[in-house]
């Protein structure tokens, strides 16, 4: 009885936390940025760059870099907003409290109600007070677990953070050995055990916020 | 001077001549455009392959097909067939003059027979340069112009790297330097072998099965090999990709650089120690 009335407040707590940071998100028709980017990826050598990221509600997100460059293919700064939008097709419920930058968060995990959607579950550290999402961990049945880190500096009144982290579980790159171009080199021996989860970092700067961004942005070169 | 600047001209001039010469120039074209016809068509396939068991997490963003990785991808398979092109016209250079029995007249000549076989191995070295210059505007240039420029992912047996395009007309360069100096040593040994030899295909023969043994040896990741690898020429002739690595190592570049230039040195003064040495009556 106690249990039950307990989650059932949890519960409560949840959606109320995720109203008030869809009201954030909700301020925000379109953005664009700046973005500096880093890798820190298991198998991939790859420099740091710099480009411009566009967002457009619903589900519109882009960068633009002169060069190759990765992102999680289940890529956060677009979905998460998405996710959290549909309040009507999933249930949340606190599971805890933890302190994140000296922040209490409250852990609010998101059950889809469909159990045929991607989605397995999502967990959210949101701040108690002025909620904001500092981190998250979405699990889908294809792509594994996907974890943000968010830092909040000017522009955490409307939800954005200045700099996030993307950790993402990856599968060990297997290089077929006749592309390799190295052939002529002897087997080199392990230098230990090779991480399985990889870190992108996006450090966004100078945001430009309802530009009413042209839908061009979004596609062609 | 004046008298081994003559001879040179004389040298360059037959050797670009020959109807063989331009064997090697059809050949580097045919295969460049072959090659980039068909990455325009299947490309995107290839890399697919490639990439596939990294675009389950991530996805890639930027042109990967693009010149760039096309001129490294021609590179790669080129620089296989051009030791043959090469030999081809090197082998040559003076078994052809003793079979046909035009090197008498040449001997005629007041210059002394070391000018004059030194002669013939700038011209062949010329040759070489010229063929790797027609490659470098076939492949990189002209791959530029159809695909673009974009960055380069290398893959080597321990990472995928991913590097910029800024930064790769310097890896070229140098990559296409040290692939000069590869060539130059087959180049010399095909020369070597024609100063031995009296028959005009032999050397030719000699110098591509010389190419393949070694190649095959350094292929063996046996440890009976490991002693004589390193010093074998066709393990530094792959040296040209070790520019893509990140870092650059410049210290492995330059040894072997320095191994081939031994080689040259060494097959050049051999075939004017034989030259010289030579009974030439027929």
């Amino acid at each position: 009885m106690l249990s039950c009335s307990v989650s059932g407040l949890f519960a409560q707590d949840g959606k109320a936390l995720i109203k008030e940071i869809n009201k954030k998100f909700a301020q925000v028709n379109d953005y664009k940025a700046d973005v500096a980017m880093k890798f820190d990826l298991p198998g991939i050598k790859i420099k740091p760059m710099r480009g411009r990221v566009y967002y457009k509600r619903p589900d519109k997100f882009r960068i633009r870099a002169k060069g190759i460059f990765f992102l999680p293919k289940d890529n956060p700064m677009r979905n998460i907003q998405t996710l959290l939008a549909k309040t009507s097709s999933y249930t949340s419920l606190i599971s805890g409290y933890e302190t994140i930058d000296g922040k209490k968060c409250a852990v609010v995990n998101i059950i889809p109600l469909d159990p045929n959607l991607e989605l397995v579950i999502g967990k959210f550290w949101i701040s108690v007070k002025d909620p904001l999402i500092y981190m998250s961990e979405i699990t889908t049945k294809e792509n594994g677990t996907l974890r943000t880190r968010s830092y909040y500096g000017a522009y955490a009144k409307m939800g954005l953070p200045d700099k996030i982290m993307i950790q993402l579980e990856m599968k060990k790159f297997k290089i077929p050995k006749m592309l390799a171009a190295d052939i002529k080199k002897s087997s080199t021996k392990s230098k230990g055990p090779q991480k399985n989860t990889g870190e992108i970092y996006l450090l966004l700067s100078d945001y430009k916020i309802n530009t009413k961004l042209k839908n061009e942005v979004f596609t062609g070169k | 001077m004046r008298e081994f600047n003559a001879i040179l001209k004389n040298e360059i001039i037959k050797t670009i001549k020959r109807p063989r010469s331009f064997i090697g120039f059809v050949v580097v074209a045919f295969v460049c455009i072959v090659l980039q016809a068909a990455m325009h068509s299947d490309g995107g396939e290839m890399i697919g392959f490639v990439t596939s068991s990294l675009e389950n997490t991530l996805s890639i963003k930027g042109k990967v097909m693009n010149g760039n990785l096309i001129c490294f991808i021609l590179l790669q398979t080129l620089i296989i067939q051009m030791p043959l092109l090469v030999a081809l016209v090197t082998g040559d250079l003076v078994s052809g003059e003793i079979s046909t029995g035009t090197v008498r007249f040449l001997l005629t000549r007041p210059a002394s027979r070391t000018k004059i076989i030194v002669a013939k191995w700038i011209a062949g070295i010329i040759y070489t340069l010229l063929l790797l210059i027609w490659l470098g505007v076939i492949a990189l240039f002209l791959s530029r112009a159809i695909f673009g420029a974009d960055d380069l992912i290398y893959i080597s047996s321990e990472a995928l790297t991913v590097i910029p395009a800024d930064d790769l007309n310097w890896r070229f360069g140098g990559a296409f330097v040290i692939a000069f100096l590869s060539l130059s040593v087959v180049a010399s040994l095909a020369h070597f072998l024609s100063t031995i030899l009296e028959n005009s295909i032999t050397p030719i023969v000699s110098t591509m099965a010389i190419v393949i043994i070694f190649t095959i040896i350094g292929m063996f990741d046996l440890p009976s090999f490991d002693v004589i690898r390193p010093f074998l020429f066709t393990t530094h002739m792959i040296s040209w990709k070790d520019m893509f690595e990140d870092p650059v190592n410049m210290a492995g570049i330059l040894k072997s650089c320095a191994i081939l230039f031994v080689h040259i040195l060494l097959l050049l003064g051999g075939s004017i120690y034989i030259f010289n040495k030579k009974d030439i009556s027929a």
